[in-house]
């Protein structure tokens, strides 16, 4: 008997709190969206302004002044005005975003807003477009009403990786530089970043490498030179000079002829992702890139291995592209995989960040390793 | 033309109109601010380049330091400081409008302009005031705009932005409603002090007109006329029938010696005001008075006031001569309750009681000649009471002729020449005729100054009297009713006479809008504001009707205000529960979960991508992992996948973010 009443009040505070928190949680989620609605704050001159109206109105009621009541009418005119105006900056925009697909890190990424004026009379003027998380912004001199406009804001990376856009900001302190008015807009995108492929890397020993496995050529890999080998489909990157029109009309998709390469040419990099991601850690990927790209201005085949996901070998900016995409996403851990190439770790070379052991060759940066460029060990 | 020309151009036209605002009233050093005006007219057109610009700032520097030092002097000394103040300010405001166009002083040039303005609510500005300020006001909005961008531009590296002559005229308009904001504030802001009566209006310089002496010694010439309005009268009630009559009462005197009138020092006390509320039993007449300050603080009114209320902060003040005067600075404005009407004849001719018996009210000077008291016998012979003999000698000095030109001669300016020669004169020669003639009888008299008549202006709704009305006429004391007046000069003439030109049709429009800024902008009161909502609840609020028992009920609608509230309330709410529509349930999902994390202190960066959370989630907190990979799961099903979710995975998802924020908060 005892016990059933403590369990009820138990149950009744936890359910207590449970509300309480719920509309706390509800209270924060409205703020939340009011935020992202809209965002007003001052500049300096309006909060000397708006602090001046205080004054003017305290010094009106002190004194019975008129004339001061009249000033004090003026000043809240103004930021009255200022309010609505700045809403209509930003309001009635619809906005598209452009940006490139990959970039390479350090290289600038120019990303193009085509604005959309919906409003039928009034323009919008002064309008800043702020990326959430880039530092540059666009700035949108003039849309006229039911009119379109771009603008552009040039941002690099110095980190590779996937970024994700989302959140563009809207952002004006029209007409009069007194306050600032902020608007979230939801326009999902993302940005790979690919790593550089100019580091300066010593010349790889052998690196060459043959594939005994079902499926794949033995006497070597596909590739744009040498003796036919077949048709497959078209993939970005491939010379379009290979397509073969015949048997792509009959298909109805592009496919390019395919050519058999020396196997021996073939360059097989491994990536070691067992460490901490350091610095050393990204010198490490920047190395197997510029590896990667030094294969290809050579027109040698490469693959790549990270862990358990293998790149077959192949030629061409596509197969870089491939490359460099799997690089870009690579996260680095000590309890990461292996490597694991399909072939004789003696064929491959081991690209890693403190050292290994059985493969042809190993490009250890070490742990010191900065991303300044220098050449790799 | 570019940004930076036309906002350059537009801050001189504040600071140019802030001058005329300021000008519009206060006083000023003529020279400095013409000076300005010229410099900042200049400053429109022409630019000196950064070199020169810099050689004229040395120039400028010194005189603004002479400047600050006069003005520190006089602060010092316990002068007016606002004068060689506002020649600092318009030394800086013409500096900073004549520097070059590269120079960032915006904010300078708003600020001095805006000091301008503040600076002119310290006064009692006119009509000119508010042209400026509106003017101001539109130029500001313009400027304000116009430097925005201009800046916006130049920090983005943008040369040009394009205004459109659309956007300018919007800007326009939009100051139109800066005003109407204005006045809506204006209108509605409690007042909850007194006013501040302002420095005053400047005097102006005294003008032939009503002055504080009467005297017949002037020859020569002619009086001239004199149109400056010193009284705009309203009648609550209603305009009296015959406005030509209206004598305004000002100043009385009681000592002639022969030439002048003065006032004698020892004056036993005058009837009080509530003397005549007694015993004078014509209607009242109510009149709402807006005067000019003049040399002299006296309350002008009709005879007999019964109550002066004054509706500014002057005080009305009461002397024993029976003069309204006041104690204060400003221009008085004042509410008078006067009777329309003296007693009738036949109660004046039986009046009985109360004579005074100081010799104050039958003085004589010493020299009189004793043919005015032989004239005097002789048109009141045979007539036994006081009244007829009052009115058989008005009688006959209207029979004389008015004019305003001075007797030629020293000689021909005595009142006895004026009598028995010229026969001819101005309104103090017949005023002073009747005065001498009642005393040389024993009736008590004294000469009272004023003005007669007026003209009524249409478009203000108020009558107006000039320094022209200026006039001379009699009080007689009759016992029981104290002093009535008495007017011989002749009639039609002097009164009306308005010595108007070809403007004065402009002139009275003029005045009207003056009268009309100083009664509803300067002189504001809580009692206007509250008779304007209460005309406004009239129209929108309730009714009352009045119960049979005398109370009242209210019984009409509900405010309109009331309404709207609740409208806005209803709007509010229906706003706050409408979701967002630019993000998915699955993305709120995702980034809900991307903030639990970051409150559970997991270690989440801008840039981790999903599946890269998911793998930190069952590192750092492995309850949470499982729960976070399926959220993750459907987030980038629905995000790059392009899957509709149903309703079931939605749910699956809630509940997982549910159980995940859960586990996070739980310690690891």
């Amino acid at each position: 008997m005892s016990r059933a009443p403590d369990g009820r009040a138990a149950r009744s505070r936890r359910s207590a709190i449970d509300l309480i928190v719920a509309v706390l949680r509800w209270m924060h989620a409205v703020w939340l969206r009011l935020r992202a609605w809209r965002r007003i704050s001052f500049t300096a001159g309006g909060l000397i302004f708006t602090l001046g109206a205080f004054a003017v109105g305290f010094a009106a009621m002190n004194t019975g002044n008129n004339l001061l009541y009249l000033l004090l009418g003026t000043m809240l005119g103004f930021i009255t005005v200022s309010s609505w105006l700045s809403e209509q900056a930003i309001r009635g925009l619809r906005f598209e975003r452009r940006q490139p697909r990959v970039i390479t890190v350090g290289q600038p990424m120019r990303l193009t807003y085509r604005v959309r004026n919906l409003k039928k009379w009034l323009p919008s003027l002064a309008v800043e477009i702020i990326e959430q998380g880039l530092p540059e912004r666009a700035f949108l001199s003039h849309v006229k009403a039911n009119g379109s406009a771009e603008a552009q804001s040039t941002n690099s990376f110095v980190r590779r990786g996937i970024y994700p856009l989302g959140t563009v900001t809207l952002s004006t302190s029209f007409p009069f530089g007194m306050f600032l008015k902020q608007r979230d807009v939801q326009i999902p995108g993302e940005v790979v970043v690919w790593p550089r492929t100019d580091r300066l890397v010593r010349a790889p020993t052998p690196g060459g490498g043959r594939v005994p496995r079902l499926g794949i050529s033995s006497r070597g890999s596909a590739g744009t030179t040498g003796e036919y080998r077949s048709l497959r489909a078209y993939r970005v990157g491939d010379d379009p000079r290979d397509i073969h029109w015949r048997s792509s009309a009959r298909l109805r998709e592009p496919v390019i002829r395919e050519y058999e390469r020396d196997g021996a040419e073939t360059r097989w990099i491994c990536l070691d992702t067992r460490s901490e991601p350091t610095d050393a850690a990204e010198v490490a990927v920047e190395v197997a890139a510029s590896l990667a790209a030094r294969a290809i201005r050579e027109t040698r085949p490469v693959a790549l291995v990270v862990g358990d996901v293998v790149i077959e070998p192949g030629e061409g900016p596509g197969q870089l592209e491939r490359i460099l995409d799997l690089l870009a996403r690579v996260d680095f851990s000590p309890s990461s995989r292996a490597p694991a190439p399909p072939l004789d770790p003696a064929s491959c070379i081991l690209v890693c960040v403190e050292g290994g052991s059985g493969y042809g060759d190993v490009l250890a940066v070490g742990t010191d390793a900065t991303l300044d460029i220098e050449e790799a060990a | 033309m570019n940004l930076r020309l036309l906002h350059r151009r537009l801050a001189v036209a504040m600071g140019l109109t802030g001058l005329i605002a300021f000008a519009g009233g206060a006083g000023f050093e003529p020279i400095s601010a013409s000076l300005a005006a010229l410099a900042l007219l200049t400053a429109l057109f022409w630019h000196p380049d950064p070199v020169l610009s810099v050689r004229m700032e040395r120039v400028f520097l010194p005189i603004a330091a002479l400047l600050l030092t006069r003005a520190l002097f006089v602060f010092l000394s316990a002068g007016d400081v606002v004068i060689p103040v506002v020649d600092l300010l318009l030394l800086l405001l013409t500096a900073e409008a004549l520097r070059s166009l590269d120079a960032p002083n915006d904010v300078r040039l708003y600020a001095l302009s805006f000091a301008l303005i503040l600076a002119s609510t310290a006064y009692r500005p006119g009509i000119v005031f508010l042209i400026g300020f509106v003017a101001y006001i539109g130029f500001s909005t313009l400027a304000l705009m116009v430097g925005h961008l201009r800046r916006e531009a130049e920090s983005h590296g943008i040369r040009e932005v394009p205004l459109g002559r659309p956007l300018v005229l919007t800007m326009g308009g939009l100051a139109g409603v800066i005003l109407m904001v204005a006045f809506v504030v204006f209108v509605a802001f409690p007042r909850v002090s007194q006013g501040w009566a302002g420095r005053g209006e400047t005097l102006a310089t005294s003008i032939a007109g009503f002055s504080d002496q009467v005297s017949l010694g002037q020859f020569g010439s002619t009086i001239l006329g004199n149109p400056q309005i010193v009284l705009r009268v309203e009648f609550p009630d209603g305009l009296p029938e015959d406005v030509a009559s209206l004598h305004w009462r000002g100043r009385s005197y009681d000592r002639f010696d022969g030439i002048r009138w003065m006032r004698s020092r020892s004056l036993p006390p005058s009837a009080l005001p509530r003397f005549y509320r007694d015993r004078w039993d014509s209607p009242l007449i109510e009149q709402k008075i807006f005067a000019a300050p003049l040399d002299v603080r006296v309350l002008f009114a009709l005879h007999p006031v019964i109550d002066i209320e004054a509706d500014n902060g002057i005080q009305p003040l009461f002397d024993n001569a029976g003069d309204h005067l006041y104690w204060g600075s400003s221009a008085p404005v004042y509410t008078a309750l006067s009777r329309a009407q003296p007693p009738a004849a036949d109660s004046l001719r039986s009046a009985e009681g109360y004579t005074p018996r100081a010799r104050h009210f039958t003085q004589q000077p010493n020299d009189l000649d004793p043919h005015i008291a032989a004239l005097a016998d002789s048109l009141t012979a045979g007539i036994d009471n006081r009244y007829d003999q009052v009115v058989a000698i008005q009688r006959y000095l209207q029979s004389f002729e008015y004019t305003r030109e001075l007797p030629a001669t020293a000689r021909e300016t005595s009142l006895d020449h004026f009598l028995f020669e010229r026969q001819a004169g101005h309104c103090e020669y017949f005023s002073t005729a009747l005065a001498v003639m009642l005393r040389t009888l024993g009736i008590q008299t004294r000469n009272v100054n004023g003005f007669l008549g007026g003209e009524w202006s249409e478009f203000g709704d108020y009558l107006v009297v000039t320094q022209n009305a200026a006039h001379s006429w009699v009080e007689v004391w009759f016992a029981g009713y104290g002093w009535v007046m008495f007017d011989p000069t002749p009639a039609g003439t002097g009164s009306g006479e308005q010595l108007t030109s070809w403007f004065w049709p402009g002139r009275l429009l003029f005045d009207g809008l003056q009268h009309r800024w100083s009664k509803w902008v300067l002189d504001y009161t809580v009692e206007d504001q509250t008779g304007i909502f209460a005309r406004w609840s009239e129209m929108f609020g309730s009714r009352t009707r009045e119960i049979t028992d005398g109370s009242t009920e209210d019984s009409g609608r509900r405010p309109l205000g009331g309404a709207l509230l609740l409208l806005l309330l209803g709007v509010g709410i229906l706003w706050a529960r409408r979701g967002g529509r630019a993000i998915t349930p699955a993305t709120r999902a995702y980034l809900q979960l991307r903030e639990a994390c970051v409150r559970a202190g997991v270690g989440v960066t801008p840039g981790l991508t999903p599946l890269a959370l998911v793998k930190l989630v069952q590192e750092r907190r492995v309850a949470a992992g499982r729960a976070t990979e399926r959220i993750v799961d459907l987030y980038l099903r629905a995000r790059y996948g392009q899957e509709t979710l149903g309703e079931s995975e939605l749910r699956e998802m809630s509940e997982a973010l549910g159980l995940a924020r859960k586990t996070l908060r739980a310690k690891p």
